[in-house]
């Protein structure tokens, strides 16, 4: 009782500080620092940009500004002697415990006001997509526990060592951690959140889950450490190991210390939001199961209800199989590593089962013998928390489940069958999955969902029909477009909160020039199944992919942002034809990664390409004007550059310094000298219609399975020109 | 108020011996004054009757219990003011003191603080920064968090230090009239301050109790051992400690204590100070 009577009058004089209001003001504006010079966020969001890379950035440097604020107050009162007033009528572990819970508390007001602050900033350079929730919970949790944290490791440090240069320097390398070793694993990087992306369109809440857990773990670690450094606050002028000896003397004191610390230990080995997959990812011993023996799939089915709240998953997947072997069988699924099988049944009859310790690829292997029947109906039920790839754990996000938004990807979908041949060819599947009745399922590929039942509990029940082993299903609160081109139906399927983006950008529009253009110029998709194609704006995921019937669309690509980008259109319906004529340049023909020493990329002729749409719908001069004459400038002065034309002194620049700039350039390259060389190479080939049936045999191309890239030397040899002919001298 | 302390002996961890088998009673209401030299071991009794160190052997008990299991105790009915001390800069006198009132856990701060203030005469800078004030009236900043409270055992170390005259006799008379009703235990180079107002003293040296009693006592020991004489009549005398030396028309004028007064020494009558130089002499020799 009287510890809190005391939190005040010293959270009061704390406030009465300058240096605590310098420190105070520090972090409030610290956000700025991610808005230029860290960005932890690599994706291109709007909410990566100006919400995750703010609040890191703004959780970094308050946090160690709280770390230096905290040793420099513990240090103070010990270096202008006040604690000898204070000793004499507070126990100094009474007032270590005051003084954290003030630092704590003036930390807190520091975050609400940075959250206050920067509410307007944040709205304002997010636009449409903002979301409340999400600012919050991103200040919250990716700046705000930062605070705490620091104040405990830097109070834990000066209590040890009682010495304010060890203090700092100590502090100074546990930050230097975080920031440098721990920075790629999600659990240890204490200071800086592993968070590459925060999606604009759907839910974070993946992603908020894995940064509150890692944030509550170190929490508490950093609770046990300071508690054991509680005991070591030096009294009755002893040293520190007779201090500690004296202060154990109340035995609670230590087990709570240790407690803690083991609590986090265990917190930290039992995390459930990445798996233990093989981190060698050559090995793909799951691929290398035997098939059974004269055993076949007829059919398959699965019921998904995903706890939107919780985000789990309960599930019941049914396996017709024909086993004409006469002996018992081994079946082997990969399923989920975070899901908890709770039975398997064949024909009605629990049978034993086992799921594999070793995982691989974000599976572990549920295996299972059916018995010596012709006709055996599998049936395993499921449950649990998705686990996310182990190698993949500093990019999370990925298999979000919640109110909003739902992606279930193979096994964490329902357990992927690995070593049973299809009846024919095929693995017809039924899938039903209930839902908040706000959310579309898309499933990803041919497949069209259907609305089977309207529940009474505000939930739908989905069903669809698709073949394969796996599967992915993507919900949430879309709109669709059905757009109609040269006898294919485009399924155009964007979130709500992006409508207002998509209709200023003209986007129906820009699918139906692109379709017509692309399928005319290049030819159809392979991946468009018959006269329909769905185009799925999917949470941001680093790039887009495609299956038969469905390509999916980066919703990093439509923020109002990159529908901004000048270099890839001169307006946002431009930057929108760019981004779906990637369908073609891009995913339809795929491109190696690209290096800084080489222009080619599928940026090059996806430029290209847009101008020659932007050409056939504007005109000549506006292309001219907006396009040739903009990367010849671009060109020219990236010519004049200083460190073009003097690389020796690129290269006497710091690595992060070079790397900056030569991304710069590689970017002019890309995206304006390549257009360049295709232009010349179109004047060279004899025009535009000879340029087009190059491209259009290169689209069409027979694709070699190994490397199935689209190179520049393919490109030149399409065009009979060597490197040489296309300098823009 | 009762603090006993039974053999205390306080080594450091350096080795250095502070007390040895030290041995007092205190009880209110009393004003005690400790005396003795510098090192002799003041501060480390000071800091051992608060609580701030722990005796290596022995031990203090404060109305019959052991301090170490009630320090908590104590430090509610405790005032202190050490010889070397540190305020909050950035908090006015006010402030400094309504947060120590807090930390003292006072019922009515303001009335406390109000009262303190007017006490040690700061009323005009209750409302200044404390980095703007005086050596002088920082340590009354100090006696007044000391005295907030009206706790019932109080420990000044040094109090006077950087007081002027007025001040200083403002402040002794503060504390008698403080002692009136509860335990003060004054440590003090200046003689004078004891004299005026302790009805007890004690004077340690080496870490030993040379003398515990009234000053009454301590010049009473000294009587027979005080003397004067002119410098010219004076040979090399062993264990003869000059106290005074003043140039006069007649020649320089010297006052000494000894055990046994030169011939040519003429007693006079002891003061306090002559008597504690003659004890600390005496100790020494």
């Amino acid at each position: 009782m009287k510890r809190i009577r005391l939190f005040f009058p010293e959270l009061k004089r704390l406030l009465k500080s300058r240096l605590t209001w310098l420190i105070v003001l520090l972090t409030v504006i610290s956000p700025i620092t991610g808005l230029i010079l860290y960005k932890p966020a690599t994706a291109s969001t709007m909410l990566s940009m100006y919400l995750a890379n703010p609040a890191i950035a703004g959780g970094v440097v308050g946090g160690v500004l709280f770390g230096v604020l905290t040793v420099y107050e513990l240090d103070r009162s010990n270096r202008s002697r006040v604690n000898v007033l204070m000793d004499a009528v507070v126990s100094p572990l009474s007032m270590a415990l005051i003084r954290l819970t003030a630092l704590i508390a003036s930390a807190l007001i520091t975050l609400a006001l940075t959250i206050l602050i920067w509410l307007s900033i944040s709205w304002w350079r997010i636009g449409s997509v903002f979301s409340g929730v999400d600012y919050v919970l991103a200040y919250v949790l990716m700046m705000g526990l930062a605070l705490p944290l620091s104040i405990l490791a830097a109070a834990a440090f000066y209590q040890f060592t009682r010495r304010l240069d060890l203090s700092f320097v100590l502090f100074a390398a546990f930050a230097g951690l975080s920031l440098t070793v721990w920075a790629g694993n999600w659990q240890l990087c204490w200071l800086n959140p592993c968070v590459w992306a925060l999606s604009d369109d759907f839910s974070n809440f993946r992603i908020f889950r894995s940064v509150t857990y890692m944030r509550l773990t170190w929490l508490v670690a950093l609770s046990g450490i300071w508690s054991l450094s509680y005991l070591c606050i030096r009294r009755y002028g002893k040293d520190l190991f007779r201090s500690l000896i004296w202060n154990v003397r109340r035995i609670c004191r230590p087990i709570i210390a240790l407690l803690l610390v083991i609590c986090s230990g265990i917190a930290y080995a039992a995390q459930p939001m990445v798996d233990h997959s093989n981190p060698d990812q050559t090995v793909m011993s799951f691929y290398e199961v035997p098939y059974a023996q004269d055993v076949v799939c007829t059919n398959r089915s699965a019921q998904v209800l995903p706890d939107t709240a919780a985000g789990t998953v309960s599930g019941k997947a049914a396996y017709q199989f024909q086993n004409t072997s006469g002996t018992e069988q081994t079946i082997a699924f990969g399923i989920n590593p975070g899901y908890t099988v709770s039975s398997v049944q064949a024909n009605g009859v629990n049978i034993p089962f086992t799921v594999s310790d070793y995982q691989e690829y974000n599976e572990a292997m549920l295996e299972t013998s059916i018995p010596a029947e012709e006709q055996v109906e599998l049936v395993i039920e499921y449950r649990g928390f998705p686990q996310e790839d182990y190698n993949m754990s500093a990019l999370q996000g990925s298999a979000e489940i919640s109110k909003t938004y739902v992606c279930l990807q193979n096994a964490s979908l329902s357990p992927r069958l690995m070593n049973v041949l299809p009846d024919e060819g095929m693995y017809p599947t039924t899938i039903e999955i209930t839902l908040p009745d706000s959310m579309m399922v898309i499933p990803f590929g041919s497949g069209k969902a259907e609305i089977l039942a309207k529940n009474n509990d505000g939930t739908a029940t989905w069903q669809y029909e698709s073949n394969g082993t796996g599967g992915i299903l993507y919900a949430g609160d879309y709109i669709r477009e059905n757009i109609e081109t040269d006898g294919m139906t485009i399924e155009f399927y964007y979130g709500r909160r992006h409508q207002d983006v998509m209709e200023s950008a003209g986007a129906v529009d820009a699918v139906k020039s692109v379709v017509a253009y692309c399928t005319e110029h290049y030819g159809t998709l392979s991946f468009g199944s018959g006269d329909t194609l769905k185009l799925i704006q999917s949470r941001v995921s680093g790039g887009g992919y495609a299956t038969d019937g469905a390509s999916l669309l980066d919703e990093a690509d439509f923020t109002a942002s990159n529908l901004g980008d000048g270099s890839k259109g001169t307006v946002a319906g431009e930057v929108m034809i760019h981004e779906l004529v990637h369908q073609w340049w891009g995913l339809g023909n795929m491109f190696d990664s690209s290096d800084d020493t080489n222009p080619w990329s599928a940026e090059g002729l996806t430029v290209y390409t847009t101008y020659r749409i932007v050409k056939e719908l504007y005109g000549e001069s506006y292309a001219q004007e907006n396009y040739v004459k903009q990367w010849q400038q671009e060109v020219d002065d990236y010519y004049l550059n200083y460190y073009v034309r003097h690389p020796e002194a690129l290269e006497m620049l710091p690595s992060d310094k070079q790397l900056e700039i030569t991304g710069n350039l590689s970017y002019v390259r890309q995206y304006c000298e390549m257009p360049l060389k295709i232009l010349k190479a179109q004047q060279l080939v004899g025009g535009e219609e000879a340029m087009d049936q190059i491209l259009h045999d290169l689209f069409n191309r027979e694709l070699d399975p190994a490397y199935p890239y689209l190179t520049y030397q393919e490109f030149l040899d399409a065009c009979g020109l060597t490197e040489e002919d296309l300098n823009l001298d | 108020m009762e603090i006993n302390i039974r053999n205390v002996s306080m080594t450091y961890p350096n080795g250095k011996v502070a007390l040895k088998n030290l041995k007092l009673n205190l009880k209110a209401p009393s004003l005690i004054g400790l005396l003795g030299p510098n090192g002799a071991g003041k501060s480390t009794l000071m800091k051992l009757l608060v609580a701030a160190l722990m005796p290596t052997g022995g031990s203090v008990l404060v109305d019959g219990q052991p301090l170490a299991k009630t320090d908590r105790i104590l430090k509610e009915k405790l005032g202190y003011l050490p010889q070397d001390f540190g305020l909050f800069d950035e908090l006015t006198v006010s402030q400094f003191l309504d947060y120590m009132a807090a930390l003292k856990g006072l019922r009515d701060p303001k009335a406390a603080i109000r009262k303190t203030i007017e006490e040690v005469n700061l009323e005009e800078k209750a409302k200044a920064k404390i980095r703007t004030l005086s050596g002088g009236q920082r340590q009354r900043v100090g006696i007044a968090q000391a005295l907030l409270g009206n706790p019932s055992f109080l420990i000044f170390d040094e109090p006077t230090v950087g007081l002027d005259p007025e001040e200083r006799i403002h402040f002794r008379n503060l504390f008698s009239r403080t002692a009136q009703d509860r335990m003060v235990l004054l440590s003090t180079h200046i003689i004078e301050d004891v004299q005026s107002v302790c009805d007890q003293i004690v004077v340690i040296n080496h870490g030993k109790i040379l003398f515990t009693g009234t000053p009454e006592q301590l010049i009473k020991s000294a009587v027979g051992h005080v003397g004067v004489f002119w410098e010219k009549d004076a040979f090399q005398e062993q264990g003869l400690h000059i106290t005074a030396r003043v140039n006069t028309s007649q020649g320089i004028r010297c006052r000494a204590v000894a055990s046994k007064l030169p011939a040519y020494a003429k007693e006079e009558e002891p003061s306090l100070e002559d008597a504690y130089l003659y004890l600390i002499s005496k100790e020494g020799a």
